[in-house]
C-alpha cells in the first residue's frame, strides 16, 4: 500500500504521530541490538531478537489504550513493550536480570516481559500458554462490562497449539473483546512454515471459529496500524475478536543461542533485509516531508543517547539478593481467611 | 427383484449390501437398547450408546477393510465396532466386565471398544485424546509404506480440544492416510453446540489444515457412505486426510448416568425421533424394491434373537479373575533384546 498523505488522514494520524512511531521502531532496534552486543561481551544471559519485527509490533500496540487494555505479549515483542510504556532501563534491567527489573525481579528470562501497571502480563516460556490467559482477561472484560480489551500475541509456530486452538474457538463462542495478532515470520525457531501448516496464510482459520481473520504485510507499519484499529473497534464494540496475521521476517538468529545459517540460506535473509520495515518507513516519511536528513539524524542520536544511558545506568544496578529467591514462592505474611 | 444397477442411489452396493447395512444399523441399535435396559436391570455398572447414530457410524466404517484399516473410535460408536466386525457377544462382554472381554478383559469402561484382530484402538474416557493415536498410526502406515488407513471418531464436542487440532494440522502437513469423522449430535453431554462453537458446520475448519472438509446429513446412510467412500479412495491413493461431520441427533441419554430432560426439550427428541436414521432407510429400502416389509422384519427378529443369545451367553460367562487385576500393569517377563 502506498503511503501518501491521504492514505495517512484516514487513519487519523498527526504527523507527530508517525515520527511517535519511528521513534519506537528505531528504539525497539536499538534496543534489541545492544542486547546482543551485551549477550556476546558476556554481559547477558541470553537474547531474543526482535529485529524485523517492528512494524507488526508498534503498529498493532499504537492502537492500544496502554494501561487499560491487557497486553499478553510473547518474547519477540520489545516493541509492543516500549510502546505501550516500558523503558529500555525497563526492558535492560529484565535482560541484566538486576533486582529492580518489573518483570520479575531478575527472575525470569529476558524478554518475559510484565508491567502491572501497564498491563503487560507475565508469560511462561512455553509456546502459546499465553493465549488462554488472554482469553481469560478478555471474558473477565465482558463480564465486568468493563471498556478493556485484550491482545495476544505470538509466532507462527503457536498457531499449531492446542492452547491456541481451545482459545480462538472460546474467544469465538463468547464474542470476547480480543485481538489475536501472529507475528508470521515463516520459522518456529527452524521450522519453516510449510513444515507447520498445509496452508499459505493461517488467517482462514479464523472462519473455523466465526470471526474475521486478515493476512496483511507486516512490514508496513500503517497497513499493520490500520488492520489493528479496526480490530481493536470491533473488540469495542461488542463485535468480537480479530486474528491479524502479519507476515514479516526475523532478520536475527532466532535468539543468542540458536545459529540460523543452519536452516535459512543467506539470500533470503539478505532479500528480507532489503525489505526492513524501519527503511521503508523512514523511506516514507522522507517522502511525505515528515522527515528530513536533518531530523531523522536527532533522532537516531537521541535513540543511541537513550539506549547508551539506560545500558550505564543498568550495568550499576545491583543484582537480587541470594535470599530474595524464596520470595513469591508462598504466600508471605499469612493468607487471609476471607 | 430389481439388478444393483437399476437401483438409483444405491451408491453402486449391492442388494446384499444395502441389507447388509440396515442390519448392522439395527443391530447397534438393538444392542444400545440392551444394554440400557440391562444397565437399569442393575446387571451392567453404565450404559453408553449409539441410538440415532447409526446410520453415520455403520455407513463410514463400512467402505473400510476390517483388520487392514486402523478404527479410532469413541465411546458412541457401537455401530462402528459391529460393522467392522465385532459381535453383540463381545460387546455384551465388556457391558457385563466379563473375563472374555475382548476390549479390555472387563476393566475399562463399557463402550471403550478394542479388538487387536480388527485393528481396534482402545482409547482413554478424556475427550478426544484419541485423535493424536488416529494420526500417529497414519504417520506409521505412510512411513512404512502400507496400504492402511487410519479412522478417527469423535462427537462435535471433542472437536474444541488441543488435541483435535493438534492431530488434524499435523496429518494435513504430512498428508496422512487419516479420515477424522465428527459425529454431531449437537450436544456435548449438556454443552450444545451453539455453545461449542460460532460456526455453523465444523467442517469448514478443514480448509484451515489444507484438506478437504464436507458436512453430510449423518441420517442419511448412503450418503454417509458416498461421503466417506471418497475420501477412503483420497486416503489410499495419498492426496491425504479428510474432515466428515455428519450432522445426526443422539436419541437416549448421553449415557445412564444422564438425565437429558434438564436440557433438551422433549418436543426436540419428538422431532428428531421422526427422522430416525433406521426408519428412514427401512423406507428407502422399500420404496427402492429393494427388500418387502416380510424381509425386513425378519432381519428385525433375527438381530433380536442374535442379541437375546448374546445376553444370555455373556450372562453366563465368568467375571475376571480378582487376582487378575495385576495383570497388564507391570512388564511381566523381561523383555528380549
Amino acid at each position: 500500500m502506498a503511503i501518501t498523505k491521504e492514505a495517512i488522514k484516514t487513519f487519523g494520524l498527526t504527523e507527530e504521530q508517525l515520527l511517535e512511531m519511528h521513534y519506537k521502531m528505531l528504539l525497539a532496534r536499538a534496543v534489541s541490538v545492544r542486547q546482543r552486543v551485551l549477550q556476546r561481551m558476556g554481559k547477558g544471559p541470553m537474547t531474543f531478537s526482535g529485529e524485523g519485527h517492528e512494524a507488526v509490533q508498534v503498529g498493532t500496540a499504537f492502537a492500544l489504550r496502554p494501561g487499560r487494555d491487557w497486553v499478553f505479549a510473547y518474547y519477540r515483542d520489545v516493541a509492543v513493550a516500549l510502546t505501550v510504556g516500558m523503558t529500555p532501563v525497563e526492558i535492560l534491567r529484565g535482560f541484566f536480570a538486576r533486582r529492580d527489573d518489573i518483570s520479575s525481579g531478575g527472575r525470569n528470562m529476558p524478554s518475559r516481559f510484565s508491567h502491572p501497571d501497564l498491563r503487560i502480563v507475565s508469560g511462561s516460556a512455553p509456546i502459546a500458554t499465553q493465549i488462554p490467559h488472554a482469553v481469560g482477561a478478555a471474558l473477565a472484560a465482558k463480564l465486568r462490562k468493563l471498556d478493556e480489551i485484550s491482545v495476544a500475541y505470538f509466532g507462527d509456530g503457536a498457531t499449531s497449539t492446542g492452547d491456541w486452538h481451545e482459545s480462538m474457538n472460546f474467544a469465538g463462542v463468547h464474542k470476547l473483546p480480543m485481538v489475536f495478532v501472529c507475528e508470521f515470520n515463516g520459522y518456529a525457531i527452524s521450522v519453516p512454515w510449510r513444515k507447520q501448516a498445509a496452508i499459505e496464510n493461517v488467517a482462514v482459520r479464523a472462519a473455523g471459529y466465526g470471526f474475521p481473520g486478515v493476512t496483511l504485510n507486516g512490514n508496513d507499519v500503517l497497513e499493520v496500524y490500520g488492520a489493528m484499529t479496526e480490530a481493536v473497534k470491533r473488540a469495542r464494540s461488542g463485535e468480537g475478536p480479530t486474528l491479524i496475521e502479519a507476515k514479516t521476517y526475523r532478520l536475527q538468529p532466532h535468539s543468542s543461542d540458536d545459529d540460523d545459517r543452519r536452516y535459512r540460506t543467506r539470500e533470503e535473509v539478505e532479500q528480507w533485509a532489503q525489505k526492513d520495515p524501519i527503511v521503508v518507513f523512514a523511506m516514507s516519511l522522507h517522502e511525505l516531508g515528515v522527515l528530513d536528513d536533518k531530523s531523522e539524524q536527532e533522532l537516531n542520536d537521541r535513540v543511541n543517547r537513550e539506549v547508551d544511558e539506560a545500558t550505564d545506568k543498568v550495568e550499576q544496578e545491583s543484582t537480587p539478593e541470594p535470599e530474595s529467591a524464596l520470595r513469591h514462592v508462598f504466600v508471605e505474611g499469612g493468607a487471609s481467611n476471607g | 427383484m430389481v439388478s444393483v444397477k437399476e437401483i438409483t442411489g444405491a451408491e453402486g452396493l449391492s442388494r446384499d449390501q444395502l441389507l447388509d447395512l440396515y442390519y448392522k444399523m439395527l443391530l447397534a441399535r438393538t444392542v444400545g437398547q440392551r444394554e440400557r435396559m440391562l444397565n437399569r436391570m442393575g446387571k451392567g455398572p453404565f450404559a453408553v450408546t449409539g441410538e440415532g447414530h447409526e446410520a453415520l457410524q455403520v455407513g463410514t466404517a463400512y467402505p473400510l477393510k476390517p483388520g487392514h484399516d486402523w478404527i479410532v473410535p469413541y465411546y458412541r460408536d457401537i455401530g462402528v465396532a459391529l460393522t467392522i466386525g465385532q459381535t453383540p457377544l463381545d460387546l455384551l462382554l465388556a457391558h457385563l466386565s466379563r473375563e472374555g472381554d475382548i476390549s479390555s478383559g472387563g476393566r475399562n469402561m463399557p463402550s471403550h471398544f478394542s479388538d487387536p484382530r480388527l485393528h481396534i484402538v482402545s482409547g482413554s474416557a478424556p475427550v478426544a485424546t484419541h485423535f493424536p493415536h488416529a494420526a500417529g498410526i497414519a504417520l506409521a502406515s505412510k512411513l512404512r509404506g502400507l496400504d492402511e488407513l487410519s479412522v478417527c471418531y469423535t462427537g462435535d464436542g471433542g472437536t474444541s480440544t488441543g488435541d483435535c487440532h493438534e492431530a488434524m494440522n499435523f496429518a494435513g502437513v504430512h498428508k496422512l492416510p487419516v479420515i477424522f469423522v465428527i459425529e454431531n449430535n449437537q450436544y456435548a453431554i449438556s454443552v450444545h453446540v451453539r455453545k461449542q462453537f460460532a460456526v455453523e458446520d465444523i467442517s469448514i475448519r478443514a480448509e484451515g489444515y489444507g484438506f478437504p472438509g464436507v458436512t453430510v446429513d449423518g441420517n442419511d446412510v448412503l450418503a454417509v457412505y458416498a461421503a466417506m467412500k471418497e475420501a477412503v479412495d483420497r486416503a489410499r491413493r495419498g492426496d491425504g486426510a479428510t474432515l466428515i461431520e455428519g450432522k445426526t441427533y443422539r436419541l437416549v441419554p448421553h449415557t445412564s448416568d444422564d438425565d437429558d430432560r434438564r436440557y433438551r426439550s422433549r418436543e426436540e427428541v419428538e422431532e428428531w425421533t421422526g427422522k430416525d436414521p433406521l426408519v428412514r432407510y427401512r423406507n428407502w429400502l422399500k420404496e427402492n424394491d429393494v427388500a418387502d416389509e416380510a424381509k425386513l422384519d425378519s432381519l428385525h427378529e433375527h438381530a433380536a434373537r442374535e442379541v437375546d443369545e448374546a445376553t444370555e451367553q455373556a450372562e453366563k460367562a465368568p467375571t475376571p479373575k480378582p487376582e487378575s487385576a495385576l495383570d497388564h500393569v507391570l512388564v511381566e517377563e523381561r523383555l528380549a533384546g
